[in-house]
């Protein structure tokens, strides 16, 4: 009872502010939405990267982390027992078809994992069931990595993500997690070979983020919106501020770009690879929390609705 | 037909009626609010006044909760255009309240009451019904119109601020209001459409 009326405090008193902060995404239960949305981003990054390494390890990181994304979505939902429901509507909502391009992931990976990891399988790795299982894994890798970003987007309601670049932003977070996933993998089991050219996508990935990132609080700093602007200050000096220099800066860019620094001018060590994919999974997890824990309400009250008296 | 509403923010005198007759009507539990009054001060003393907003769902012709609505447990009736919710597909996600640019929709997450002692005999019979873990909203209160009643709100507000009827008869009071007085919705430029309109003050 405690618990439900400081709930209920909370409401009220956010109903009294003109700018209402978005909570139901981020706190509670909500932070395993965020969690899910983070892991199911490099899930299909270290599936896509995993393919173009040829890392068998890779790929069952991939579909491990893919399942951790679906359990953490039925942990958010207020019903997990209707999941099911959620793949009726997918000409519409960008939840349903990212429900959609998980189930795929997850059945196609399964399908071309098995046999790969299980030489007595029923089905043979190069079996018409396994290249099934390819393209569908493909398929949903791809409505993974894009869904998110649309997702919020299309949220009309907090206009600090009704932004064209966050979709791109968010593709570029699942590449950068994927390829730090990518790392982590390889460096736990050895592998040195493809460190560079993966460092070298990191920085590459990373710079892109980074401008996106800018655009994004430009745009939204410079658009008008009260919201949006409420937004930018609660994740550069609001209620965010930690989250955001500590976990998305300082953890998730300015540490694994050291660790890069490092890998490219000198000795490559396991250790410092690991450091660096589990530094710049940590940031991306920070970014979409910040992300999302910086949202306000469009506020129903506006200077129009006065002047029109 | 498309059933819509007209508030009067002239006559709107901040009462709180229409919230607590929806409250009533519906049984809502705590922090679920199908019809609130937002309050606001403008100008400064001695040239001060007190606005008064009545807000509820608003039955948008395009509304965003139900396209965003994985489960298409939001719905829009074709018969009267009135935006619902089936509490039976509803998943819990939340989607639609990110969706709704008026900020009108509830998660009803836990058996709530409003006192210490526990839940009173009304709460029992009437906020009990409702599932918890899933999105409520304001149904234009659909039972009573099809009826032949007005929405509970409009039904109890003591000075006529809320009019209610058909947007697609052009002959209707709310059609009328509108066009004569101006009438406008909330966040046009969101591109809704929406079925509640407000009379200048």
């Amino acid at each position: 009872m405690q618990q439900t009326r400081a709930k209920y405090e909370q409401l009220i008193r956010d109903l009294r502010g003109d700018l209402r902060p978005q909570r139901e995404w981020c706190e509670g239960r909500g932070l395993f939405l965020v969690f899910g949305h983070f892991v199911g981003g490099v899930a299909a990054g270290a599936w896509l990267f995993s393919l173009l390494f040829d890392s068998r390890a890779g790929l069952g990181v991939a579909f491990a982390l893919g399942a951790l994304c679906g359990i953490s979505h039925l942990a958010f939902l207020g019903r997990p027992q209707r999941f099911w429901r959620m793949a009726a509507q997918w000409r519409t909502s960008w939840i349903s078809r990212g429900f959609a391009g998980l189930s795929l992931f997850l059945g196609g990976g399964f399908l071309y994992l098995v046999p790969r990891y299980l030489p007595q399988a029923p089905w043979a790795a190069d079996s018409a069931i396994a290249d099934a299982g390819y393209v569908l894994a493909l398929a949903g890798m791809l409505v993974l990595i894009v869904y998110k970003g649309f997702v919020y987007a299309t949220s009309k309601a907090i206009p600090f993500w009704n932004s064209p670049l966050h979709p791109a932003m968010y593709i570029a977070f699942a590449l950068r997690g994927g390829i730090a996933a990518l790392l982590i993998t390889l460096a736990l089991g050895g592998e040195t070979a493809a460190t560079r050219d993966l460092l070298l996508l990191w920085t590459a990935v990373t710079a892109v983020v980074t401008v996106f990132f800018a655009l994004e609080m430009h745009a939204a700093l410079t658009g008008g919106n009260p919201a949006a602007r409420r937004s930018v200050h609660e994740l550069l000096s609001g209620r965010v501020a930690i989250a955001f220099y500590g976990g998305t800066l300082t953890l998730g860019v300015i540490v694994p770009a050291w660790f890069v620094w490092a890998g490219l001018s000198g000795p490559r060590t396991l250790a410092a690879m690991v450091a660096l994919g589990v530094t710049s999974v940590i940031g991306d997890f920070f970014m979409k929390y910040s992300m999302i824990r910086a949202g306000v309400h469009l506020p129903v009250w506006t200077r129009q609705t006065l002047q029109r008296g | 037909m498309r059933w819509g509403m007209v508030i009067d923010l002239r006559r709107c005198i901040g009462c709180y009626g229409c919230q607590l007759s929806c409250k009533a009507e519906h049984g809502t539990p705590p922090g679920v609010l199908f019809a609130r009054v937002l309050k606001q001060e403008e100008g400064q003393y001695p040239n001060v006044r007190q606005l008064f907003l009545p807000v509820l769902c608003n039955h948008c012709e395009e509304a965003p909760c139900v396209d965003a609505c994985p489960t298409g447990a939001s719905f829009k009736w074709e018969e009267d255009g009135i935006v619902d919710i089936d509490p039976d597909k509803c998943v819990g996600c939340r989607s639609c309240m990110m969706a709704c640019p008026y900020s009108n929709r509830y998660f009803n997450d836990s058996p709530q009451h409003y006192f210490e002692d526990g839940a009173t005999p009304y709460e029992q019979a009437r906020t009990g019904r409702h599932q918890t873990d899933v999105v409520m909203k304001c149904n234009f209160c659909r039972d009573r119109v099809r009826a032949g009643k007005k929405p509970a709100c409009v039904a109890n507000c003591p000075t006529v601020a809320r009019i209610f009827g058909d947007l697609d008869d052009p002959t209707s009071e709310v059609s009328r209001l509108i066009k004569e007085r101006g009438g406008f919705p909330l966040h046009p430029e969101a591109g809704t459409r929406p079925s509640v309109y407000y009379l200048p003050p």
